[in-house]
């Protein structure tokens, strides 16, 4: 009974350490960083499928590596 | 500062386990998706070979037949497993004579493993000696033969497979269902709610985190089955039944295609990875952010 435990200065202390920060960008959902690199890294795959499937016949794949970096890195950034 | 070291000591061994057994593996088959490697072939070394093994993929017909397969049957065994659970998670909750003998017999397919489940369903219904084609030819003069059927042969795995994990939905919503207040009911039923709005308004959202972790677990565990499709069909009639599971059993057991099959299994996590993301995103995160707003 010497140490008495303040439970919303613990609660106040766990939040502010695991809230991660969220926003809301041009992605239909609340977002944080973890999710927007989620998202670019499956967009990225995605877009080398269908390119080597579609489009590699005529236009090279390292056009849809730069392509798939850069909506990468707007997800990221602006997601 | 120090509770955070506590943390990451007791988290610790987890890390460490999921590490060995988890994320090292996966490091590794990414590594040798891209390569060409047959250890039985003329040249058993691994050959670096950039994306060619996911170039082959998306125009291997095989593999995007077994996709659509897959996903289909998916769709249906775990829709069916998850209504069907929810109905059994009901009459559970009710009070009837030999309900605790019931729940113990529905009970019993979980611990039995899907090798032979799929061993018994097979003998069940291979026509000269199962009794499922005996009585369907008994009762309604139809003739079930799933090695030539392949709609049957697609419907039989479905239902195996509800068979056999439907009380694995019904355990997990059961318990979902006795952990519920009672307060909510009795004041929607002093609302003068009927049964279907406090269905819809009371009990779904309440255990809607339940029938999530449910769907989830089925979905991923719907979209790698192997062992018990490959005992009842052996993935026919054709390739009626070669799941995404078998697809790569195929490649990489009978072909020794390690560096493709390694491919083909990185897609389909990727796929699950998706799949179960949108559902996440459809069911919970849409409804984080209208929340916030």
């Amino acid at each position: 009974m010497e140490h008495m435990v303040d439970l919303d200065a613990v609660d106040d202390e766990a939040s502010t350490i695991i809230a991660s920060p969220q926003r809301t960008g041009f992605l239909p959902i609340v977002t944080n960083w973890f999710d927007r690199v989620f998202v670019a890294i499956y967009l990225f795959v995605a877009l080398e499928l269908f390119w080597m499937r579609f489009l590699e016949q005529s236009i090279p794949l390292s056009v849809c590596h730069v392509l798939a970096i850069a909506l990468g890195a707007l997800i990221v950034w602006r997601g | 500062m120090r509770s955070n070291r506590v943390g990451w000591l007791l988290l610790a061994p987890t890390i460490a386990i999921l590490g060995i057994f988890g994320i090292v593996p996966f490091l590794y088959v990414l590594y040798v998706a891209f390569h060409q490697w047959n250890p039985f072939g003329a040249n058993p070394y691994m050959i670096y070979n950039g994306a060619n093994n996911f170039r082959r993929l998306v125009f291997d017909n095989e593999f995007l037949t077994s996709i659509a397969f897959t996903l289909k049957f998916a769709f249906f065994a775990v829709l069916s497993e998850v209504v069907l659970g929810y109905f059994l998670a009901q009459l559970f909750m009710k009070e009837f004579p030999g309900r605790g003998l019931f729940r113990t017999i529905h009970t019993l397919p979980l611990i039995v493993a899907p090798i032979v489940v799929g061993s018994v369903w097979r003998l069940m219904t291979t026509p000269s000696i199962g009794i499922i084609p005996y009585l369907l030819k008994s009762w309604f003069g139809y003739d079930l033969n799933i090695g030539r059927d392949a709609t049957m042969a697609f419907a039989l795995t479905v239902i195996m497979d509800i068979w056999h994990w439907t009380p694995l939905v019904t355990l997990t919503l059961l318990a979902a269902l006795v952990s519920l207040p009672k307060e909510p009911f009795e004041q929607a039923q002093i609302d003068g709610a009927n049964r279907w709005q406090i269905f819809w308004h009371v009990t779904l959202p309440m255990i809607r985190p339940a029938i999530l972790a449910t769907v989830f677990i089925r979905l991923m565990d719907a979209l790698r089955t192997v062992d018990e499709v490959w005992m009842l069909t052996g993935g026919g009639p054709g390739a009626a039944t070669r799941y995404l599971g078998l697809h790569i059993w195929k490649i990489v057991f009978p072909k020794t295609d390690y560096g493709y099959g390694s491919a083909t299994s990185v897609i389909v996590l990727y796929l699950t990875l998706v799949m179960c993301w949108l559902l996440y995103v459809a069911l919970v995160a849409r409804r984080g952010q209208k929340r916030a707003s």
